[in-house]
């Protein structure tokens, strides 16, 4: 049935979904007791057990938890209460319940990039042993970067990944075709694709569009983006080089000709761009490229399954997606001066150009809280193993509403899941070509994972690019400011202990 | 009801009406306009909102229902259970509220209250201590028990005797509405911790009362200045007929002052039923209201408007029912005549 | 005139002790029961016990903590005593040009606008001083405020008018205030004197104008993100048309700061309507009608017999929105996310996103600072307005 009614359909639907609530109202009156009906199935692993997991509210992330949990009891007879709350107060309300000595909940499904302060002081369960005596898990089938840097920290595994997140660059197929460009490599290149089609009509509307679209505003995803520009710049030797601080004296790396490169660069994507950025959320910039307002956009994974959504897609089989673009120069971090790539500089250099692919956010991903009941830790690990498994993960991603992107290397071969899903077959070749390769860099960028990572960049960093694009701070300034608040926060919570947990994020030894 | 009185007895002059039909006309123009934008909205589909503005139904969009059918029937329970948790809780305690906060105000306009600093400090002593004490690991309920005993103490055999300044009823009423100044973010967390303690998180209880002990302020202070309009006469007649303070005012204060009662009801009401912050960390599954839906909305995808917009909708729905029945009694010349004759 | 100032009886010993107002002679004395003499307690402590358990646990609580850090630990959290660091990072430290804001050079008009200002502010409060007895507590009180209103006011003319200079979030939280909370005021008196008035279809309006207030806070201010929004917004045709196709109000700090008080003033309209409508129709008659015998027009009828009566309402309302304005949050956290830079931020959502990120002691210390601003207006207010146009009564 199509989603658009003619107005009798209109109508009649109204009615059906008038008495579908009345009816659902009263039959909660009728049978107030549903679960004592149910009769203990003998031998079931966890009969009895329940398992309170909180996430926010969806549909993403917490819809597949909530469709797989019957699954999952008439498999082991474990119940699983998936708690949801709102995504803006999740982090505090997962750590009010762990600081109080409440735990309620059991397992946490969340973005690890809050994994330090959960960790640090001991809240969380190291998973390490169970991960290794779980062979349906195929924990090697997890992608490297997720697996060795994203799910641990200090050499141990705390967490099942359940959805890969790193940030990608989405052009427009068709436009870049027309006119005979390629997709950005460099930063250059995008601003140069950016201006080369800003303020001409890309969708037939007759109203003139934007070369460029990123969610820069206040106090919701611009640091993310920002950084995605800036790790090229800042980091060329692997993962374990860090993109935020010198790992040896946490030194920030907020003050050098790199940084001011890429706030100019970031500052001036804006030129391209919409007149409102500054106030564009994800929600903005994704509504306005997949309805063919912008050219480029700078985005998560979620692109890619929004596109060919006929509920919110004007462009489908029109999106191409690529690795984050580079640069031809990096940060020698002994001047602060940027020097040309070479060997020695960029070893992982593509075309002489160093990306850095950044897994902003990190990925959603499960949890178990250590204080919860031995027996309920199992059935909780259980749980999350199922949910990653393939059989289950490698049908999730390919759907839009799980809100999971892929992370494992088998839901990459697989070609016709998503083609089912919707996605004709050279779009889901591009798609997943650029995760692949996005992944395959030995060069991704983690994101900052240390006590206080929200003070680092929701609050100084967040704040410090909003007054440098709304131009309250000059290039100089910015960087001075940001890098005397970074400073005092980690004098704040001691510069050694922050030093290892920087090092453990990043595992080194 | 021809004792009904007119606030200017002439009526307006013609242009004075056409005059005032315009401004009201073009504030209900502001006033409805988004909230028709929010009805419209409900009824798009994602790319209808993302296009750009459109603005009639039929006519530049096809109106959808997937909003409503994600909320009412996807949802299902999960939009149910928050709208009964949102009417019970609002309901019963503003119903609490305004007979805690009439008793109160009823009191502050009609006694003399003359608390002594000294007692107040001493008070405040004794809750420092009874937190330290819990702090080190008494149990709370000792340590209460303590501190009340100790103060009970100190003021029969000390505090008694004691000067110094003392606080009256425009003090008393200042404190109470002081409890509004600090902003949410610096009290959640206590509050937390201190029905944590109770073991009364995630019920519907702990909201009751934490929005009583929130709005009482609010109506005391609104209150305040309707009973004072009531003329001392009739509860002067009223105790000569034998009616103890009680009968006074349940039979004449609390009818007197209807209209104020029903705008403070109102009002202390839509706090209630709009309240998220409190709701967020006092509830956790069962006891979650519908405000923690609509800024649920907002997530790793942008806003929804248009799940946004059916919740909003389906939450202003009641309230405008209770503002078109409970409009009436607002009428307080009516009521005022009608004693009167 | 009519009312009940307390009149103060015979004192009798005992702290909560609480007389009727009026020597009211009993008929049945000796049938008064205990509970009715104690009625002054009964009726007020249960208020005042659910405030006093619910409110005095946070006051401590987050006092203690604005003089502390904050941290996680294994099992619990910690909280490290530091004294006034906190505050010394908003006055001093690191966050000063965010909390305070950027001092600019005041040209010549700034000096203009702050000498104006300030004469005109002390010259209200000299006339408040000599309406009262002098001694020294009012002599204090009033040296006080006036010594903080014109710190205040320099403050304000410092950051706002002189160039070069930018508002911090205390400055800007008094512009959505006093902004605010005047303009509020003004619409809300002026609709119901309206609706006041016998017109044909009055009872439509009352209830319309009322709705904005009936929703919930987060979803005004997301209904507002909807229709300011420069590209899919239903004005943004329009400003297509005159030509503002390539600006937005997003980017210009007043243009921001505008578009947040608008989402403010239609909220909060509907509670100075409702109050200040239920306020005039509660005028008790005579007075007009013996005005109207005596040949008064409308304007003076207006001025002076409506005003005066619903002044102590008009007086509360404005209290309470001005204490509740101060914590105006959800507005700029959801319209602009406090952008662009921190010109929309006010200090609840300054001592929000520090808080969300767990630096609960400067977070509190934020607050305290609010606390105190709130409590010194609140009480300056009450002193100096309110008490005057309640018991002239």
């Amino acid at each position: 049935m199509t989603r658009v009614l003619s107005r009798r359909h209109f109508l009649g639907t109204v009615v059906a979904a008038g008495s579908a609530l009345l009816a659902a109202c009263r039959r909660e009156q009728a049978t107030p007791t549903v679960p004592a009906a149910r009769t203990p199935a003998a031998g079931l692993q966890f009969e009895g057990v329940e398992v309170n997991v909180i996430t926010f509210t969806g549909p993403q992330i917490a819809e597949p938890l909530q469709r797989r949990a019957p699954d999952f009891q008439k498999l082991t007879g474990a119940k699983i209460n998936v708690i949801t709350v709102p995504f803006a107060d999740l982090y505090q309300k997962i750590l009010t319940d762990f600081t109080t000595g409440t735990n309620s909940y059991h397992v946490i499904v969340f973005a690890p990039q809050w994994m330090a302060d959960y960790v640090e002081p001991g809240y969380l369960e190291d998973l390490t042993p169970r991960i290794e005596a779980d062979p349906a898990l195929q924990w090697d089938d997890i992608a490297p970067f997720f697996r060795n840097f994203s799910a641990t920290y200090g050499g141990k595994i705390y967490t099942i990944p359940l959805d890969g997140d790193f940030q990608m660059v989405y052009y427009r197929t068709d436009l870049l075709e027309a006119e005979g460009l390629k997709p950005p490599e460099t930063w250059e290149d995008y601003l140069a694709i950016a201006q080369h089609f800003h303020g001409k009509d890309l969708n037939g509307d007759g109203v003139p569009d934007f070369g460029s679209g990123i969610a820069k505003r206040r106090g919701a995803q611009s640091y993310w983006m920002f950084w995605s520009i800036a790790a090229s710049f800042l980091q060329s030797q692997g993962t374990q080089q860090g993109a935020f601080f010198d790992v040896d004296t946490l030194e920030p790396l907020t003050n050098n000709e790199a940084f001011a490169r890429a706030l100019e660069i970031y500052k001036e994507t804006g030129k391209y761009g919409p007149p409102d950025e500054l106030n564009w959320d994800v929600g903005d910039s994704r509504a306005a490229f997949v309805t063919g307002r912008c050219a480029l956009t700078l985005d998560w994974g979620d692109i890619g399954t929004l596109a060919i959504d006929p509920e919110q897609s004007k462009v489908k089989d029109k999106v191409g997606a690529i690795i984050l673009p580079g640069t031809k120069e990096v940060l020698d971090r002994k001047t602060g001066k940027l020097v040309t790539c070479d060997a020695n500089t960029c070893p992982h250099a593509i075309n002489g150009v160093n990306h850095a692919p950044y897994a902003a956010f990190g990925g959603w991903s499960g949890a178990i809280n250590k204080n919860a009941p031995a027996k309920v830790k199992d059935a909780g690990y259980a749980f999350l193993s199922y949910m990653s498994q393939p059989a289950q993960a490698n049908v999730d991603v390919t759907i839009g509403k799980t809100g999971f992107n892929p992370y494992r290397i088998s839901q990459f071969e697989n070609i016709d899941l998503w083609v089912k899903a919707g996605m004709s077959e050279a779009a889901a070749r591009n798609y997943l070509g650029a995760i692949k390769e996005s992944l395959n860099s030995p060069n991704m960028v983690l994101d900052l994972r240390i006590p206080g990572a929200q003070r680092y960049q929701g609050v100084v960093l967040d704040t410090v690019l909003s007054r440098y694009l709304a131009g309250e701070l000059t290039t100089k300034q910015a960087m001075e400011e940001l890098t005397r608040g970074w400073n005092e926060i980690t004098n704040e919570l001691g510069r050694d202990q922050q030093k290892q947990a920087y090092r453990s994020s990043l595992s080194i030894r | 009801m021809a004792l009904r009185w007119r606030t200017s007895p002439t009526g307006p002059s013609p242009l004075g009406a056409i005059l005032s039909y315009a401004i009201l006309g073009f504030w209900t123009f502001v006033v409805l306009f988004p909230l028709y934008w929010l009805v419209i909205t409900a009824f798009k589909l994602p790319v209808h909102v993302n296009e750009g503005p459109t603005y009639i139904p039929f006519v530049d969009f096809a109106p959808s229902l997937h909003a409503w059918r994600y909320i009412l029937i996807d949802l299902g329970n999960d939009t149910l259970r928050p709208y009964l948790n949102t009417v019970i809780v609002g309901v019963t305690s503003s119903i609490l509220t305004l007979i805690f906060g009439a008793a109160a105000t009823y009191g502050l306009s009609r006694f003399t209250y003359r608390v002594r600093l000294a007692t107040v400090l001493v008070f405040l002593g004794f809750v420092v201590l009874a937190a330290l004490g819990i702090q080190l690991g008494a149990p709370w309920q000792l340590a209460v028990a303590g501190g009340l005993g100790a103060f009970a103490l100190a003021r029969g055999a000390v505090l008694r005797r004691v000067g110094g300044p003392r606080l009256g009823n425009a003090d008393i009423a200042f404190w109470m509405i002081s409890q509004r100044m600090l902003p949410p973010v610096a009290i959640v967390i206590p509050i937390y911790i201190l029905f944590q303690r109770l073991g009364m998180l995630d019920t519907r209880t702990a909201l009751v009362v934490a929005y009583i002990a929130a709005n009482l302020p609010i109506a005391v202070w609104l209150l305040r200045d309707y009973f004072r309009t009531i003329p001392l006469e009739l509860e002067e007649s009223a105790a000569i007929d034998g009616a103890n303070r009680y009968q006074i005012l349940w039979r004449i204060v609390l009818p007197l002052s209807l209209p104020g009662l029903v705008a403070t009801f109102l009002f202390i009401f839509v706090l209630a039923w709009n309240e998220y912050l409190l709701a967020l960390f006092l509830s956790s599954a069962k006891a979650q209201t519908m405000p923690l839906l609509v800024a649920a909305q907002n997530a790793t995808r942008g806003p929804q408007w248009w799940y946004m917009s059916v919740l909003i909708l389906l939450m202003i729905g009641p309230v405008i029912v209770l503002a078109i029945v409970l409009e009436r009694y607002i009428a307080r010349g009516l009521l005022l005549g009608a004693v009167r004759g | 005139m009519r009312g009940l100032p307390p009149v103060t009886t015979p004192q009798r010993r005992g702290d909560a002790v609480a007389a009727p107002a009026r020597r009211i002679p009993w008929s049945r004395a000796a049938l008064v029961s205990w509970a009715d003499r104690q009625a002054g307690a009964v009726l007020v402590l249960p208020a005042i016990l659910v405030i006093l358990v619910l409110s005095i646990f946070p006051l401590l609580f987050s006092l203690y903590l604005s003089l502390s850090r904050f941290q996680p630990v294994s099992g619990g959290f910690r909280i490290h005593f530091v004294g006034l660091l906190n505050y010394r990072k908003l006055f001093l430290g690191s966050e000063r040009e965010h909390f305070l804001g950027r001092l600019g050079e005041s040209g010549l008009i700034g000096w203009l606008a702050f000498v104006v200002l300030a004469a005109i502010g002390l010259v209200l409060l000299w006339r408040s001083l000599r309406t009262g007895p002098l001694n020294i507590f009012r002599l204090a009180g009033h040296s006080v405020v006036a010594l903080a209103s014109l710190l205040a006011l320099w403050l304000a003319v410092r950051t706002i008018v002189a160039s070069g200079g930018r508002p911090g979030t205390l400055v800007v939280t008094w512009v959505y205030v006093f902004g605010g909370v005047a303009l509020q005021f003004l619409v809300g008196l002026l609709l119901a004197s309206l609706c006041a008035q016998q017109l044909p279809g009055r009872r439509f309006f009352r209830v319309v104008f009322l709705l904005p207030m009936m929703i919930t806070p987060v979803g005004v201010a997301y209904t507002f993100r909807m229709l300011t929004d420069t590209g899919k917004g239903p004005f943004a045709p329009i400003a297509h048309w005159l030509g503002y196709a390539n600006v937005s109000w997003v980017n210009d700090p007043w243009g921001a700061r505008v578009a947040v008080m608008i989402g403010d003033l239609w909220q909060w309209t509907p509670f100075m309507f409702i109050v200040l409508l239920a306020a005039l129709e509660s005028q008790s008659p005579e007075p007009i009608e013996a005005a109207i015998v005596d040949g008064a027009n409308r304007w003076q009828i207006f001025w002076h017999i409506t005003v005066p009566q619903i002044a102590p309402v008009a007086s509360t309302v404005i209290l309470i929105r001005l204490i509740e304005a101060f914590k105006i949050f959800d507005m700029p956290n959801v319209l602009t996310g406090g952008g662009p830079g921190t010109a929309t931020e006010s200090l609840t959502l300054h001592a929000y996103v520090l808080w969300r990120s767990l630096d609960y002691g400067t977070s509190a210390a934020v607050a305290y600072s609010l606390l105190f601003v709130v409590t010194f207006v609140g009480i300056a207010y009450v002193r100096l307005v309110h008490r005057r146009l309640t018991e002239a009564l």
